[in-house]
């Protein structure tokens, strides 16, 4: 008899403990007001540590930077801005279950995909400037249309969030790995410039202006020599008028031909 | 001026690569690889040498690749100019054909994952072509895998895919679709390789009104099957696209569907410019054991009776080798190829099977040899043209079939009206048979000991070998003349596609898919393994 009643205690306590950890539902939902008026209420509460628009705080992460998070569901979120986080300077503010819906769906925003945040701007006219005074086409494809030496652009929107597509064209990044640009001598003295979409301690595939690969063993090669700088151009801020930038970064936010699998869902499991 | 500018400056003239033509379409394979079968005559034979009966003991292997999550991989390799494409279903991955390095990867995200398995690319000019899962043709960038078009073949909710490697005939791209066992009707499609644009489709059951028809009693041709899901042979001189057509639905219960059920269990001869039927021959008319007919038509000029003739070989799941006359169909020969069959007592003149009373699908279970497998399969047979031997691969083995009157329902469910218990016992054994091709009598045969599945094809080369791979993740060289074992080699995994053989800078490679990777094969030499 004493064992069925710790047994049944156990089990009370054990649901009791699960009940605590989920969160109360989610009535605003997830729609473009509730990202605003989240968007609104972080700038205002938040940012003394985080930094404005989920950029870089004084006291505390950037909540919608590229680094690893590991608090990644709703549920997650919501408990950490409920209940503070212990031992850290996350304090519990106090606020109202409502308001902190909205910050976790802001949050969620701004690290999700491109495709997945509400960019201002004209995508038609953006189209006009990737193709025309961007320069874009001569490397890059969208649909089918366009160079192959840079990355196919078709999915980018479903891909990386927008803070990353807004980086790409105003910043130096490192090189993405399948696209440093390399020039080699071959075994018939031949020169071949391109970019190598491999390259390890003993062979190299380099792919060319020409939309040729060139394959060869390191030990054929007579000479190799990598760039330092990216063939993608970081100067579209300038390059480009407010307008413009804006225009490219609303089309390319929208290039979701396939819906790429966000494989940082699962809590806890980000980067391994 | 750095040597980024200068890229980005040539990059302005962009002129695109052509990587396969019609020429090399035409070709024998040798260094290149083009076609699923090897060539459009599908004897699967290469006219490498490099590696021969003679030092065959020192292949060794060179480099593997794994494809990330696969386990049961049936894909073909295609070489081209030194790049090999491989795949799995929604995947394709093109490496280094010396190193086995990847140089892209391409990742179709459609609505359906898990749905049959996919047996490889077709290339031309600068594109790949694949199909998926969910009944898609795609064409991609050969160079990037850059997505150049992607178009519907048929719904997949309804339970179409696609799984055979695409064919390019007379610059087309055609493609067949899966499966037969679901009450789905088969077709064949051609589409513009340049825009996806659907040039023909050929409806393998015809319906009301179209020659054939007649085949079906009552309704029956609506959920009819004949699937067209394996890459088939052309002869480019006849101007003609042969073709395997699967088997009838329900798979067991012949009863709903009485006739003989055309183009179920036929090879049909299409005219590739306009999909018109120019002759066929059905091998199981009216067929009640889902002995699908999409074994390889095998192509070969050859002198039978006296004359130099157009012969088709083609060895049948339902038990019998055949020789046709590929200009007009006529039955020539047939032989069973399988000592266990039960069902025909022969062939007539004009090659229908004799069928013997009560060998079929009953209520309760009638003992029938061969088995719903077949005594073969998918898996490619081979011709040798210095050995005159036709290759395959044979299963001894029997079942009990029985049948039901399951109806149809839509949704993609199964439509089988029932189907065999497999009599594994001491009589169920796998073999490779070498046939005189002309007679189909025995030659040698070596039994796949060990193995109780049909597992992978064959591969003849000019170096006097013959390729295959078994089940058990045995790979293993015969000489093709006498079936003598010269080489074999453990991947540890099962093998259940074709091997195949390319060169790359004078080195001739053996390459094969075996479970989850893909393995490449060359004479042993000292590496150079000097590091950059």
């Amino acid at each position: 008899m004493k064992w069925i009643l710790a047994v049944l205690l156990l089990a009370c306590a054990g649901v009791t403990a699960q009940a605590q950890a989920i969160p109360p539902k989610n009535t605003l939902g997830s729609g473009p007001e509730v990202v605003q008026a989240g968007h609104t209420f972080f700038n205002k509460t938040c940012t003394g540590c985080h930094g404005v628009d989920g950029g870089e705080g004084g006291r505390a992460p950037a909540l919608g930077g590229t680094r690893r998070y590991f608090r990644l569901s709703e549920g997650a979120i919501f408990d950490a801005v409920k209940n503070g986080i212990p031992g850290t300077g996350m304090p519990n503010l106090g606020l109202s279950d409502d308001d902190i819906w909205r910050t976790v769906v802001y949050i969620r925003n701004i690290r999700g995909v491109a495709s997945d945040s509400i960019v201002q701007g004209d995508a038609v006219r953006g189209m006009a400037v990737f193709e025309g005074k961007g320069g874009c086409l001569q490397c890059h494809m969208i649909r089918s249309k366009g160079g192959t030496i840079g990355p196919d652009l078709s999915s980018i929107g479903a891909q990386v969030t927008l803070a990353h597509l807004r980086e790409s064209l105003a910043q130096e990044q490192p090189i993405p790995a399948g696209y440093v640009p390399v020039r080699v001598t071959g075994p018939k003295g031949e020169m071949i410039s391109g970019i190598a979409r491999n390259d390890d301690a003993f062979s190299i595939q380099i792919l060319d202006d020409k939309n040729r690969l060139h394959l060869y063993d390191k030990s054929d090669l007579s000479s190799i020599a990598y760039a330092t700088h990216s063939l993608m151009p970081h100067d579209f801020d300038k390059k480009l008028t407010p307008e413009e930038f804006q225009d490219l970064l609303a089309m390319l936010s929208r290039q979701a031909r396939t819906k790429v699998h966000i494989l940082l869902e699962r809590e806890n499991e980000a980067g391994r | 001026m750095n040597f980024a500018k200068l890229i980005l400056l040539i990059g302005c003239t962009v002129q695109l690569c052509a990587q396969v033509t019609e020429k090399q379409l035409l070709e024998q394979p040798g260094a290149n690889w083009v076609h699923y079968n090897g060539s459009y005559d599908t004897r699967r034979m290469s006219t490498l040498t490099q590696v021969n009966t003679s030092n065959v003991g020192s292949l060794t292997n060179k480099w593997i690749f794994h494809l990330p999550g696969a386990g049961r991989l049936q894909c073909v390799p295609i070489v081209v100019n030194g790049v090999m494409y491989v795949t799995q279903p929604n995947e394709v991955y093109a490496l280094d054909g010396k190193s086995g390095r990847m140089i892209w990867d391409f990742h179709h995200v459609g609505p359906i994952a898990d749905r049959g398995p996919n047996r490889g690319v077709a290339v031309y000019g600068d594109k790949v072509f694949v199909s998926t899962p969910d009944a898609e043709l795609i064409a991609l960038n050969a160079s990037t895998g850059n997505v150049i078009w992607e178009v519907k073949l048929a719904e997949p909710e309804v339970g179409y895919w696609s799984p055979a490697a695409p064919m390019i005939v007379k610059g087309k791209v055609i493609v067949g679709v899966a499966p037969g066992d679901r009450g789905l009707n088969g077709f064949l499609d051609a589409y513009d390789p340049e825009t996806g644009k659907r040039i023909w489709r050929w409806d393998s059951i015809p319906k009301p009104g179209v020659p054939g028809s007649d085949t079906w009693a009552g309704d029956s041709w609506k959920h009819a099957g004949g699937n067209t899901w394996l890459t088939q042979s052309y002869d480019a001189e006849l101007n003609l696209l042969y073709w395997g057509i699967g088997n009838p639905s329900p798979d067991f219960n012949g009863d709903v569907r009485m006739g003989d059920n055309l183009y179920t269990e036929s090879v049909v001869a299409l005219d590739p410019d306009t999909a018109e039927v120019k002759w066929h021959f059905q091998f199981t008319p009216h067929d009640v054991m889902d002995w699908d007919a999409v074994e390889l038509p095998v192509l070969v000029d050859a002198m039978y009776e006296g004359k130099m003739r157009k012969l088709m070989l083609h060895a049948d799941r339902n038990g019998f080798y055949y020789i046709l006359d590929r200009t007009n169909g006529k039955f020539l020969h047939g032989s069973p190829f399988v000592q266990h069959l039960n069902w025909a007592s022969g062939l007539s003149p004009e090659g229908r099977p004799i069928r013997v009373p009560g060998v079929e699908p009953s209520m309760l279970g009638t003992k029938v040899c061969p088995s719903s497998i077949g005594a073969t399969n998918w898996m490619s047979p081979s011709f040798n043209f210095q050995t005159g031997l036709f290759y395959l691969v044979a299963l001894e083995g029997c079942g009990i079939a029985s049948k039901s009157t399951e109806q149809f329902r839509p949704g993609g469910f199964q439509y089988r009206a029932t189907g065999d218990v497999l009599l594994r016992d001491s009589s169920w054994k796998v073999y490779v048979r070498a046939l005189d091709m002309a007679t189909g009598k025995l030659v040698w045969e070596q039994e796949r000991i060990g193995s109780n599945g049909l597992g992978g094809g064959l591969l003849s080369t000019a170096g006097g070998l013959l390729f295959s791979g078994e089940i058990n993740g045995e790979f293993i060289a015969f000489a093709a003349k006498s079936g003598q074992i010269l080489w074999h080699f453990n991947t540890g995994q099962q093998i259940n596609s074709q091997p195949i053989t390319y060169a790359v800078d004078g080195k001739e490679y053996i390459s094969l898919s075996s479970g989850g990777d893909i393995f490449s094969f060359a004479l042993f030499e000292p590496q150079k393994a000097v590091a950059k």
